[in-house]
C-alpha cells in the first residue's frame, strides 16, 4: 500500500489531480492519495515537492480549525444523504419493478413493438456517426494514465465498501429472493447478519480494489511498459461491460406482452434487450476503427475536409430519422408522380430560368423590384390561405416564398456565369431538399400506434429538444446580428422580439403554442402538438441563445472591424469570415450551458400534455392498477437519464473548449 | 472600393423590355402552376378547407336544412376519416390507463372502442388522445378530438357556459371519505366524525370547496392540507401526515386495493358521497347526429346488459330465438333504426361483441379495484341502482 510514499509530486499544484474530486467522503486512503501524486509526477515537471497522502489531507481539509470544522460537517452530512439515498434505492418496499416492466414506455411511449427495429436502426445510425467522428478526430494525444484507472477502481471499490456499511441493515434479501424478517415489527435486522448477507457487494468491492492496487504496483514497478491507454478506445471499451452483463448477470425479464405482466426476476434480459445493445456496441466499435483506419490513410489536410461531409451527415440524421425512419411515409406513387415530382422539377426548372435571368450582368434595379414583386405574391400567397380564396399546395407556398428570397440575393451572384451557375445549381438543390421532405412530411405514417402521437417518453425529449437546439441556432446568430446591426429597423425588431420573448416565462409559450395556436391556424390546417410546442420553444430558445451570441460579438476587439474595413472586405464577409468565428468561440460556455437547459426544460412539455419521459414517471406509471402509486422510483429512474445525457453534454463541450482553446486567450 | 463602384455602374444599365417580358410571362406561368396544382389537392392539410367553404356558398340559398347538413356534420367527418379520436385521461387508474406497451385499457377506453365499433364496425379504429384536464375542453372546441370520455363530471357551468354537451352518465361517483378503522372510524361514519381531525385532499379541485362545504354544514372545525397530487396525500396518509383524505369514491377504492399496508384497515365513508359527480361522455354542441350516435352506443350496452346479452353469448342468443324483438331489433334484425342514425344497421351487434355489455366494461376495469356495482348507484335500474336507457323502439 505504501511502496508508492517515495513517488513525487503533488496533486492540487495543478487543481487537477485525481484527488481533487474524491473530496471528504471518498475513500481517502493513502493508497489512493500516493497513486494520485505518482501520477502527478509524470506529468508535471519533477521539481514540484513531495507530500504525502496525510499531509496532502492536513493542507486541503484541516488546515486551520474553522476547515477542519466545516470538513467534518460537511462530510457526516455527504454520509447522511448517501445512507437516505442508499437506503431508498434499495428497500424492498421500492417498486422498481414498475420501472423495469414500463422502460419501453418510459423511452418511446406507444411505438410498437413490431416497428421496433427502425428505432435501433435511428439508434444505430447515430452511434455509427458518433464512433466515426471519434475514430477520426477525438482522442489524439489524449490518454488516460493507468495510474488514474487504478485509483478510479480502487476508489470505486472503497464507495462501495462504504455504502454497504451505511445502508441500514434493514433489508434482507433471502437466497431465493424473498425477503427475510422475523417480526413485522423489527424491521432492522442485526448489523452483522446484513453485512453477511451483503457478501456479493463486498466481494466486488474486494476485487476493484485489489485490481486497483495491482495494477498501480505493477506500473509503480515498471512491470508494464506504457504509462497510459488512450482515453477513448478506453471509454467505449468500458461500455462493453454494461452489454457483457446483460448476457450474464440475471438482471430479470419484466415485460408486458399481449395484456398479461412476465415477471421473471432470475433471469437475463430479454433477447430483445441484449441483441440490439450487442449490436449497437460492436457497431460503435467497428465505426470507430474505421474512422481510425481512415486517419491513418489521410494526411492533415485531408482529414480537415473530412469533418465536412462528416458535419453534413450529423445535420442531416435528425430530419432523415425522424421523417424516413421513423415515420416510414407511405406515399402514394399516383399523387406522388402526377404532383409532387412535376411540381418540383417545374419550381425547380422556372425558379432556375428566373434566376438565371435576375443574375445577368445587367439586369441592374429590375432585378430587384422582381424580387420584390415575387415577395408579395409570395406573401400574398400566404394571406390568401387564412382567408381561404384560394386553394394552393402548402408546398407550393413554401417554395414561391424560398424564390422570392433567393431572388432578393441574387445580385450578390450576378456577373460572372461561374457564379450563376453555383446559384442555380443551389437553388436546384434547395428545390430537391424542400419538396422532397414536404412530400414526406405529408405522407400519412404507416406506423400504427393505438394514440395520436407516434413516439413519446423518452424519445420526444431528445427529438424535441434536438429539433429546438438544429433550428434555434441560426435564428439567434441572425437575431444577435440583427441587434448589433448598425440599420434601426433591424435593430429595433430583433430588439424588441427578444425583449418580448425573454419577458415571456416559456410555459407561457408552450401552452399558448400547445392551446391557441391551432384557434390562429387557417382552417383545416392542423399542427400536431409537438410540432407547435417544438416550434415554440425554438422561438424561445432563439432570443436566448441571441442574448448569449451578443455576448460574444461583443467581445470582438474594434480592431477587428477596422482590421477587416482596411482589407476591404464586405460586411458579409467582415461578419462570416472575421467576426462570428470570434464570437461563437467566446460564447460556446453559454451557449452550451443554454443547450444543457433546453434539453432539461423539454419536461415542461409534460404539462401541456405531452407525454414525455417526465411524464410517464410522474402520472402515467402510477396510475396502473398494477403499479399504483409508484412515483418515486420512476422520478429517480429519469433524473439519473437526465443526468447522463446534460452531463455527457457538458463534458463534450469542455473537450470543445479546449480544442479551440477558449479562456486561455 | 473602386472594382465595387464599377460594378455597381455595370448593375444600373437597364434591362432590355423584351426579357422583362420574358420574365414577367414566366412568372405568371409559375404562378397559374402552382394553382393548378392546388386545385386537385388530394390529402394536402390546408386544401380541404376549400370544398365545404363552397358548398355553404351554394347551398345558402336552397335550405336552411341543407346548409345544415353539409356544415361540418361531425359524424360524417368522423367516418370520412375512418378513425374516431377519443380524448381520455392516460392517467386513471381502472378508467384510461396507459399500459406499459403504450396501449389504452379501462372503462373510458373501453367506451371509446364501443363508439368505433358502433360507427365502424371495428372497436380498433380509435386513435387515443390523452388530455390533460386543462386542456380537455379546448381538444373538443378545436376538433382535436370527437369525443371525451375523461372522467368529466356533468355540471350546468360546463354544460351551458364551457359549450359542452353531455351524454348519458355512464358512472355515478361522488366524493367520499377514507380514513383508519385504528382511528375509530367505520364505514358508516360521517362528516361530523372528523371533527379535529387533518384532512388532505390534492389542490385545485372542487374536492376541496365539497369538503370545506359539507364540514361547514355539519358543523365541525377541521384542518385541510393540499397537495400537488392525489399520489403525494396518499403517501402522506399513509405515513400517518393526514387522518383522512378525500376524493372521489372511485379513486379511494382504488388506493385502498393497491396501497392499504398489511395490519392496516382502511374504510371509506359516508355512505351517501358528500357530492355528486355524474361522469359521462362529453362532446361539443350542436352536432345531434355524433350526439345520438355516442348516446345510443352506451344505452346499447346498457339494454345488454339488462338483457342478458354479453359477448361471449350474443351469437347463441340471436341463433336460438331467445331474444325479443327489442334487442333483436337493437342487434339489426330490422335495423332501420340505426341506418336512419347513419350507421350500419348491426352497429350495436359490433358493440356487444367486440366490446361487451355495461356490466361486461364494468366488471373487466372496475372490478379489480374493488369497485361492485351491487347496492351503489351504478347498478341497474331493476336492481335499485339508476343505470337505465330508454327503449330502443
Amino acid at each position: 500500500m505504501d511502496d508508492a510514499a517515495g513517488t513525487r509530486g503533488t496533486a492540487a499544484a495543478g487543481g487537477a489531480g485525481p484527488v481533487g474530486p474524491v473530496g471528504p467522503v471518498g475513500p481517502v486512503d493513502p493508497a489512493v492519495t500516493d497513486v494520485a501524486a505518482a501520477a502527478a509526477a509524470r506529468a508535471r515537471p519533477p521539481e514540484e515537492t513531495y507530500r504525502s497522502a496525510g499531509e496532502w489531507i492536513r493542507k486541503n481539509l484541516f488546515s486551520s480549525r474553522l476547515n477542519s470544522l466545516l470538513t467534518i460537517a460537511f462530510g457526516l452530512l455527504i454520509l447522511f444523504a448517501a445512507r437516505g439515498l442508499l437506503n431508498f434505492v434499495f428497500s424492498e418496499e421500492r417498486g422498481w419493478d414498475a420501472v423495469r416492466t414500463n422502460l419501453r414506455l418510459i423511452f418511446t411511449h406507444a411505438y410498437p413493438e413490431e416497428q421496433y427495429v427502425r428505432i435501433w436502426v435511428c439508434v444505430g445510425t447515430l452511434v455509427v456517426l458518433t464512433g466515426l467522428s471519434l475514430g477520426l478526430f477525438a482522442g489524439r494525444g489524449e490518454g488516460v494514465q493507468l495510474q488514474k484507472i487504478s485509483t478510479v477502481m480502487a476508489g470505486v471499490g472503497a464507495a462501495i465498501a462504504l455504502g454497504v456499511i451505511l445502508r441500514e441493515p434493514s433489508v434482507l434479501i433471502g437466497a431465493d429472493g424473498a425477503v427475510v424478517r422475523e417480526n413485522d415489527d423489527v424491521v432492522r435486522q442485526s448489523f452483522f447478519e446484513a453485512m453477511a448477507d451483503r457478501w456479493a457487494w463486498w466481494l466486488a468491492a474486494a476485487v476493484l480494489i485489489a485490481a486497483g492496487v495491482v495494477l498501480r504496483r505493477a506500473v509503480a514497478s515498471s512491470k508494464v511498459s506504457i504509462s497510459s491507454v488512450p482515453a477513448v478506445e478506453f471509454a467505449v471499451a468500458l461500455l462493453a461491460l454494461p452489454v457483457l452483463s446483460a448476457w450474464i448477470y440475471p438482471w430479470g425479464h419484466f415485460a408486458f406482452v399481449d395484456g398479461t405482466f412476465i415477471a421473471e426476476p432470475g433471469r437475463t434480459v430479454a433477447m430483445s434487450t441484449k441483441v440490439p445493445w450487442t449490436v449497437m456496441w460492436l457497431l460503435v466499435v467497428a465505426a470507430m476503427a474505421l474512422g481510425r483506419l481512415m486517419r491513418r490513410g489521410f494526411d492533415e489536410q485531408q482529414q480537415q475536409r473530412m469533418r465536412i461531409p462528416l458535419n453534413l451527415l450529423w445535420l442531416a440524421s435528425p430530419f432523415a430519422l425522424y421523417w424516413v425512419i421513423l415515420r416510414d411515409p407511405h406515399l402514394e406513387w399516383d399523387r406522388v408522380l402526377s404532383v409532387d415530382i412535376p411540381m418540383g422539377v417545374l419550381f425547380g426548372v422556372i425558379g432556375a430560368g428566373v434566376l438565371w435571368m435576375l443574375t445577368r450582368p445587367g439586369v441592374g434595379e429590375l432585378g430587384r423590384i422582381i424580387a420584390i414583386v415575387l415577395l408579395g405574391v409570395a406573401a400574398f400567397n400566404w394571406l390568401a390561405a387564412f382567408f381561404g380564396w384560394y386553394s394552393m399546395l402548402q408546398k407550393a407556398r413554401l417554395s414561391f416564398l424560398l424564390l422570392a428570397l433567393v431572388a432578393l440575393a441574387a445580385h450578390n451572384f450576378a456577373g460572372e456565369s461561374i457564379k450563376r451557375r453555383r446559384l442555380v445549381v443551389a437553388w436546384l438543390v434547395l428545390m430537391a431538399i424542400v419538396h422532397y421532405f414536404a412530400t414526406l412530411m405529408n405522407a400519412p405514417s404507416t406506423v400504427e400506434t393505438p394514440t395520436e402521437a407516434l413516439i413519446g417518453g423518452f424519445a420526444v425529449t431528445v427529438i424535441v429538444a434536438v429539433f429546438t437546439i438544429m433550428l434555434s441556432f441560426p435564428l439567434g446568430v441572425l437575431l444577435a446580428l440583427a441587434r448589433t446591426s448598425r440599420l434601426p429597423i433591424f435593430r429595433v425588431m430583433a430588439t424588441s422580439y427578444i425583449e418580448v420573448i425573454r419577458g415571456v416565462p416559456l410555459i407561457t409559450i408552450l401552452i399558448f403554442f400547445a392551446i391557441i395556436l391551432n384557434l390562429f391556424l387557417p382552417v383545416g390546417m392542423e399542427i400536431s402538438l409537438i410540432a407547435s410546442a417544438t416550434l415554440g420553444y425554438t422561438l424561445f430558445s432563439a432570443a436566448y441563445l441571441a442574448e448569449n451570441v451578443r455576448g460574444g460579438l461583443q467581445s470582438v476587439r474594434r480592431g477587428q472591424f477596422e482590421a477587416s474595413d482596411a482589407v476591404g472586405l464586405s460586411t458579409t464577409q467582415r461578419t462570416v469570415f472575421v467576426v462570428l468565428p470570434q464570437a461563437l468561440r467566446v460564447s460556446i460556455p453559454p451557449l452550451v450551458g443554454q443547450m444543457i437547459a433546453t434539453f432539461k426544460e423539454t419536461s415542461l412539455l409534460a404539462i401541456i400534455g405531452v407525454f414525455d419521459v417526465l411524464r410517464m414517471a410522474n402520472s402515467v406509471i402510477p396510475a396502473q392498477t398494477q403499479f399504483l402509486g409508484i412515483k418515486r422510483e420512476g422520478l429517480l429512474f429519469v433524473s439519473v437519464v437526465y443526468w447522463i445525457f446534460a452531463y455527457t453534454l457538458s463534458k463534450q463541450s469542455q473537450r470543445l473548449e479546449r480544442r479551440l482553446g477558449v479562456g486561455e486567450r | 472600393m473602386m472594382e465595387g463602384q464599377i460594378s455597381m455602374n455595370r448593375r444600373i444599365a437597364p434591362i432590355s423590355r423584351r426579357s422583362a417580358l420574358r420574365l414577367a410571362g414566366v412568372l405568371v406561368a409559375l404562378t397559374m402552376v402552382a394553382a393548378a396544382c392546388g386545385s386537385d389537392d388530394g390529402d394536402d392539410t390546408d386544401a380541404e378547407p376549400d370544398e365545404p367553404v363552397a358548398t355553404t356558398e351554394e347551398a345558402a340559398p336552397v335550405t336552411e336544412v341543407d346548409l345544415v347538413q353539409t356544415e361540418d356534420d361531425l359524424l360524417d367527418a368522423v367516418i370520412a376519416r375512418g378513425e374516431l379520436k377519443c380524448g381520455v385521461s392516460g392517467s386513471a387508474v381502472a378508467f384510461s390507463e396507459t399500459q406499459p406497451d403504450g396501449s389504452q385499457t379501462g372503462f373510458d377506453a373501453d367506451y371509446c372502442r364501443a363508439v368505433a365499433a358502433a360507427i365502424f364496425g371495428d372497436a380498433d379504429a380509435v386513435e387515443f388522445v390523452p388530455l390533460t384536464a386543462a386542456e380537455r375542453f379546448t381538444a373538443v372546441q378545436t376538433g382535436a378530438v370527437d369525443v371525451l370520455m375523461r372522467n368529466t363530471t356533468w355540471t350546468q357551468g360546463r354544460d351551458t357556459e364551457v359549450g359542452m354537451d353531455f351524454g348519458p352518465t355512464t358512472y355515478y361517483d361522488g366524493q367520499q371519505l377514507m380514513a383508519r378503522a385504528s382511528d375509530g372510524f367505520s364505514g358508516s361514519s360521517t362528516v361530523a366524525d372528523i371533527a379535529g381531525a387533518v384532512v388532505c385532499t390534492n389542490a385545485g379541485t372542487t374536492t376541496e370547496q365539497n369538503i370545506a362545504d359539507a364540514a361547514a354544514a355539519a358543523g365541525i372545525e377541521m384542518r385541510l392540507d393540499t397537495f400537488e397530487d392525489f399520489d403525494i396525500v396518499t403517501t402522506n396518509f399513509v405515513q400517518g401526515a393526514c387522518d383522512v383524505i378525500t376524493t372521489d369514491g372511485s379513486a379511494l377504492v382504488g388506493r385502498k386495493a393497491n396501497q392499504q399496508p398489511d395490519g392496516e384497515e382502511w374504510v371509506i365513508f359516508p355512505p351517501t358521497p358528500i357530492s355528486k359527480e355524474p361522469l359521462g361522455p362529453t362532446y361539443g354542441q350542436n352536432q345531434s347526429r355524433f350526439a345520438d350516435v355516442v348516446n345510443w352506443t352506451v344505452y346499447a350496452t346498457i339494454i345488454a346488459d339488462e338483457k342478458g346479452i354479453d359477448s361471449s353469448n350474443i351469437d347463441a342468443r340471436l341463433g336460438d330465438g331467445s331474444l325479443d324483438a327489442e334487442a333483436i331489433r337493437m342487434l339489426g334484425g330490422e335495423g332501420e333504426l340505426q341506418t336512419a342514425m347513419g350507421l350500419s344497421a348491426d352497429a350495436f351487434y359490433s358493440v356487444i361483441s367486440q366490446v361487451g355489455n355495461y356490466d361486461e366494461i364494468y366488471s373487466r376495469h372496475l372490478n379489480p379495484v374493488g369497485l361492485s356495482r351491487e347496492g351503489s348507484a351504478n347498478a341497474g335500474w331493476l336492481d335499485g341502482g339508476l343505470i337505465y336507457a330508454p327503449p330502443a323502439r
